[in-house]
């Protein structure tokens, strides 16, 4: 524990947060150690950026106490904070006629003279924070021209021009597409793994702040639910309470997030494994059919995404062979099912049994979409029955089981 | 090579605005002597070389230039400069393009004053102060109104609520003006009339002299301000992150934009949109936002646009002389127009 301490660098007594008086969260115990990623995340209105506030000195604790190196937030000169501690806020930021240089070149507030006046190092360090953050060819462009993404950039580098031990970033990743959202994520991973910088991030997306967090703290109801790092915080449960959703769920084997199948478009069955039934799930889910699935191996990737997604799973401990057992208790979801698909999964000892389920299914009448070829299915399935409908690829094979659907389902008009 | 360049545009901008600075100073001198020369006695260069190399004070057109043109020159020149960056210190502070000094109420508080002075029979237990009463009054004025607003600002953190409350005191004033100027009998109105009017004519030298040293030494702390100023530029929040006192910045802002428009409309009477309008020529001159060369800027700007919009007041309908505001309407009320339809031009 000793040698913990010595390399904390922020750390929260008993802390309340809060405006005026109404306390927005509290008995807020944090303790961020240095060089390490931590996520703030939380539903919107939690508190997280109250937090971040109160954290940067920008509001007073309601109660308890904000501590940089043991001492109180609020005994440190203004200026000598500065130094230690940047933020990025989500405040819109626009300075007026500034190029990239001169905005940048303001984070050096903290280590210039009485004017401001830049020193050959001063100017070095604005050219290498621009640097760190991949945009050093934009330093002669004016602030107003830069995009959201470019901007976002800048602001960072601003904040690293104050040289901090500690930044501390509101929603980083807000408005941002897809590059830049990655990109600024990998500077401020570089921040905390190169430069040994400390980064505290209120975060939107769950996945993300999983994969690339040290800790992660989730804040909720008025305090915060639990903290520590991802892999023992973040689970389908602790995220589905952090956020109330029913609809999707967080995977922390995948690391994602999936929307869950409650389809009422009819009932789906795939013969699916090594992976090759995960993108119907997903396909399924989205087009608004029920899904069930089998004979899956637990260490599958299909079985992953389809406990994720809600679907209905027959299945079998890892590196055993299906037999007889499961398949029973797979026919009735077959007989269930509208419609089966045979997600073209390679066939070898251990999943043989699951070409008896096609086969099954066939025998009861039911169409089944397959996507093997021709020759393909004759080997494995040994049957040329015409309700076996071959199809090239998932698009088309989904698209022919809706057109069969509407046929189907006139006469019971 | 690209480093180079870098460190090129670091080191050629220093020269860029040196140059600007001196073809401004050329023009604000240029700008003075037409002053001096021009009106209904023409003095020719020649002549005026003549006078100040002399100290001529004793011909008609020595006493002209030493005791009419050259104060009143000076006094638009300088009325103008401090109006400027008074307009300058508030749109940073109100982060907002389309504010100026009257916009916090301190003209309309001290035309109140005045009015209360000029308009009433108040004036007459005060006898012995009867020719500066108008100075003071006017001070007052705007003092008072500066330390109701001050005494907001205080309370409220919020620059937005702050601006609406001085909107609310201007047209406070405003209304109780309006009132004494409905009471108010024929002849006091008169004279109250012109002193709103605006004009820069009949300074003396006693009260240049003070306007010079007392305005010089705000302007010297402005720009001792210059780099909080800029921080200020990202907003609040993160100009505190930075390192700056909010609460004494705010302070040292108010009470020096206060101080600089008080005192011009003390002595000259309310001189609308110099304050709104100039910041934004400076800045579209200077292209920058960077105080510590748009304040110098906005002096320079400012001293010479007031001095050129005197300058039509008084020759445009020769002998009748304009109202310095009419002049400065003219040429702020399309830039403002501009501004807020374009939204182009930030703080």
């Amino acid at each position: 524990m000793s040698g913990s301490e010595t390399s904390t660098i922020m750390k929260t007594k008993n802390l309340s947060v809060g405006y005026n008086r109404k306390t927005v969260l509290s008995l807020v115990d944090l303790c961020f150690e240095k060089g390490k990623f931590i996520s703030l995340l939380g539903p919107n209105g939690s508190g997280k950026t109250t937090l971040l506030r109160t954290m940067a000195g920008l509001l007073p604790p309601c109660d308890g106490s904000v501590l940089i190196d043991q001492i109180p937030l609020s005994e440190f000169r203004q200026e000598y904070l500065a130094g230690i501690l940047s933020v990025m806020l989500t405040d819109r930021v626009s300075p007026g006629l500034f190029s990239v240089f001169e905005f940048v070149a303001l984070g050096r507030y903290p280590h210039t003279g009485f004017l401001g006046r830049l020193k050959e190092a001063d100017k070095k360090i604005v050219i290498s924070s621009l640097s760190q953050v991949h945009a050093r060819d934009l330093v002669s462009r004016q602030i107003e021209t830069l995009s959201d993404g470019e901007k976002q950039k800048v602001l960072i580098a601003r904040a690293l021009a104050q040289e901090p031990g500690l930044i501390l970033l509101d929603e980083p990743t807000i408005h941002l597409d897809l590059k830049h959202r990655m990109e600024v994520m990998s500077i401020l991973q570089n921040l905390c793994r190169k430069k040994g910088i400390t980064v505290v991030a209120s975060m939107h997306d769950v996945d993300i702040a999983a994969k690339i967090s040290d800790q992660v703290v989730l804040v909720k109801d008025g305090g915060i639910v639990s903290w520590g790092p991802p892999e023992n915080i973040l689970n389908k449960k602790s995220v589905a309470a952090l956020y109330d959703f029913d609809g999707a769920s967080f995977n922390p084997d995948l690391g994602s997030i999936e929307i869950k199948c409650n389809g009422n478009r009819g009932a789906v069955f795939v013969v699916g494994g090594i992976g090759c039934g995960a993108v119907f799930y997903r396909l399924l889910a989205k087009r608004g059919f029920a899904v069930s699935t089998g004979v899956l191996h637990t260490n599958d990737l299909d079985y992953y995404v389809a406990m994720s997604l809600g679907a209905k799973c027959i299945t079998r401990s890892p590196l055993e062979k299906i037999t007889r057992d499961q398949i029973d208790e797979a026919l009735p979801l077959v007989s269930q099912a509208d419609y089966v698909i045979d997600a073209g999964f390679p066939v070898s000892g251990l999943n043989q049994m699951n070409t008896e389920l096609i086969r099954y299914a066939l025998a009861q009448g039911k169409p089944v979409f397959t996507l093997r070829k021709e020759e393909d299915v004759k080997r494995f399935l040994q049957t040329d029955s015409e309700n076996l409908i071959i199809c090239e690829n998932e698009i088309r094979l989904l698209d022919k089981m809706e057109k069969e659907k509407s046929r189907l389902k006139l006469p019971y008009l | 090579m690209k480093e180079h360049q870098i460190k090129e545009n670091i080191a050629v901008q220093p020269k860029r605005y040196r140059s600007l600075f001196v073809f401004f100073t050329v023009v604000l001198l240029f700008s003075a002597a037409l002053n001096i020369m021009l009106g209904s006695i023409n003095i020719s260069f020649s002549e005026l070389f003549r006078i100040i190399h002399t100290h001529d004070t004793v011909t008609t057109n020595g006493f002209i230039v030493w005791k009419i043109r050259i104060p009143r020159t000076i006094a638009a020149v300088i009325g103008g400069a401090y109006l400027s960056v008074s307009g300058l210190l508030l749109q940073v502070f109100f982060r907002n393009p389309i504010v100026g000094p009257f916009i916090l109420g301190i003209s309309s508080g001290a035309t109140l004053i005045v009015s209360v002075v000029m308009l009433t029979t108040l004036s007459l237990g005060f006898t012995a102060l009867a020719p500066f009463l108008t100075t003071l009054s006017a001070l007052a004025g705007a003092y008072a109104t500066m330390a109701v607003v001050l005494l907001i600002a205080a309370k409220v953190k919020n620059a937005i609520t702050l601006l609406i409350a001085g909107l609310m005191m201007g047209y406070l004033c405003h209304a109780v003006t309006s009132v004494l100027v409905a009471f108010a009998r024929q002849e006091n109105l008169k004279m109250f009339v012109l002193w709103q009017l605006g004009s820069f004519s009949g300074f003396k030298w006693s009260e240049i002299r003070i306007l010079f040293i007392f305005g010089g030494l705000i302007l010297v702390l402005v720009y001792a301000l210059s780099k909080p100023l800029n921080a200020f530029l990202l907003g609040e929040a993160y100009a505190s992150t930075m390192g700056v006192n909010i609460r004494v910045f705010r302070f040292l802002i108010i009470f020096c934009s206060c101080a600089l428009a008080g005192m011009v409309t003390a002595a000259a009477g309310p001189v609308a949109f110099i304050g709104l309008a100039v910041p934004h020529m400076a800045r579209l001159c200077f292209v920058t936002s960077d105080n510590r060369i748009l304040i110098p800027g906005t002096v320079l700007t400012g001293a010479i646009v007031t001095g050129l919009c005197d300058l039509v007041a008084r020759l445009a309908f020769s002998p009748i002389e304009l109202p310095i505001s009419s002049i400065t309407a003219f040429f702020g009320a399309p830039i403002v127009i501009s501004l807020l339809i374009k939204r182009k031009v930030s703080i």
